[in-house]
């Protein structure tokens, strides 16, 4: 569909500019399409929603390497299903490991009607900075534990235990201010 | 956390991080890779004897001008490789003509070359020094290009990688080249081309696992 190239084009364009309305437009227009990839790529598998998550960090980390004059689609199709292929191998092989869960896990689904985003925000303020940096390394930024490991002169491994660890404190914060709105 | 809650967190940061551009960093990574290439050179095998005059033969200057070619295309391409969805165009069918113009050059060297003095010709004097010479000298090249390339989003790491190590391979044969005084093109043809492979082999190695993200 031409017609949606130049859309996402426009968009995503607007964005690159710092325009964050059309930036959160284009997101919301293109997570459906990304669903439907990942569903079909994934052979149906019960974490969709988190794959689909993963490609639009991915699409949010790597932004810079669309190029204004090219066509969106082939390249968002081209992010979505290398990171549907990646998540079924990161699945398959991860016997034994430390599994690297996504930050979309740690706030509850039933979040209500308060944006997540203040939520994650606040809640990394209350854990020690260098875990919350790691989360926002990993988590959110996209960046691979050995990278954010080679920057902070830790093991890949230590890095995925960090990051997990943290994980677990977020979801028990979390889980907490959910007990205490309810 | 639901999706569309990612979203607004993401939609928080809109443009990205204003940085140098992918082809910038590859051209400073691939020169500062080529440095260290020439500084290995000079310090273990520098130039031929002659190497202005016996490189005025166009049959000699092929073996250093045809790397060359080979490499530039190749860069072309790595750069295109690590764009998500980018097509490789038509560079990807250019980049043959290179490899046909040396087996081109090979078979006119093997007709008119003396039956008795072909095989001589072709084992030439220098194959223990030609093959890991070629993967020495690629490989400061491709440290520096993959460290560009990092930044880029290679959904096809193999491939990007074995695009590099063959880019990286083709400028470092072309110095090498200047070193070698084998110019029979049953000679160069042939061992180039294998230590191009094998280089190209381990881009394609080292890439499947630096270049995912």
């Amino acid at each position: 569909m031409p017609d949606r190239n130049q859309h996402w084009s426009d968009l995503l364009r607007r964005a690159n500019r710092g325009d964050g309305a059309a930036y959160a437009v284009f997101l919301a227009e293109v997570a459906p399409v990304v669903r439907t990839i990942c569903r079909q790529r994934s052979g149906g598998a019960e974490d969709v929603e988190d794959i689909v998550q993963e490609v639009l960090l991915a699409v949010h980390a790597k932004r810079h390497t669309w190029r204004e004059a090219d066509p969106v689609t082939p390249w968002l199709y081209a992010i979505a299903r290398y990171k549907t292929a990646d998540a079924g191998r990161r699945r398959r092989g991860q016997g034994g490991q430390v599994p690297i869960d996504t930050v979309a896990e740690v706030l509850p689904e039933e979040t209500g009607d308060t944006t997540a985003a203040r939520d994650l925000a606040q809640l990394l303020g209350r854990i020690d900075t260098h875990s919350a940096g790691i989360v926002r390394s990993v988590g959110i930024e996209g960046q691979s534990a050995g990278e954010v490991g080679a920057r902070l002169g830790m093991t890949e491994g230590a890095v995925r235990v960090a990051y997990h660890r943290a994980l677990v404190k977020l979801k028990d914060l979390a889980g907490a201010e959910a007990d205490r709105a309810d | 956390m639901k999706t569309d809650d990612l979203i607004t967190l993401l939609a928080s940061d809109p443009a990205p991080a204003p940085a140098a551009s992918l082809g910038l960093r590859a051209g400073i990574g691939l020169l500062a890779g080529l440095a260290v290439t020439l500084v290995l050179f000079f310090w273990l095998l520098g130039p031929r004897y002659a190497l202005f005059r016996a490189e005025s033969d166009p049959v000699v200057a092929a073996k250093t001008v045809l790397p060359l070619v080979l490499g530039l295309l190749a860069v072309v391409l790595t750069l295109r490789s690590v764009r998500p969805g980018a097509p490789l165009g038509r560079t990807r069918r250019a980049i043959w003509l290179v490899p046909a113009a040396g087996a081109a050059l090979f078979l006119w060297s093997f007709v008119t070359t003396p039956e008795q003095a072909r095989l001589r010709d072709f084992l030439g004097h220098s194959i223990p020094v030609c093959l890991p010479f070629i993967v020495v000298l690629s490989v400061p090249l491709y440290a520096g290009f993959l460290a560009a390339l990092r930044s880029g989003a290679a959904t096809r790491p193999v491939l990007s990688g074995a695009l590099a190590g063959l880019a990286a391979a083709g400028i470092a044969t072309t110095v090498y080249s200047m070193f070698c005084n084998e110019d029979s093109p049953l000679f160069y043809a042939t061992w180039y081309s294998a230590g191009i492979l094998i280089a190209t082999g381990l881009g394609a190695a080292a890439g499947a696992r630096l270049l995912r993200w």
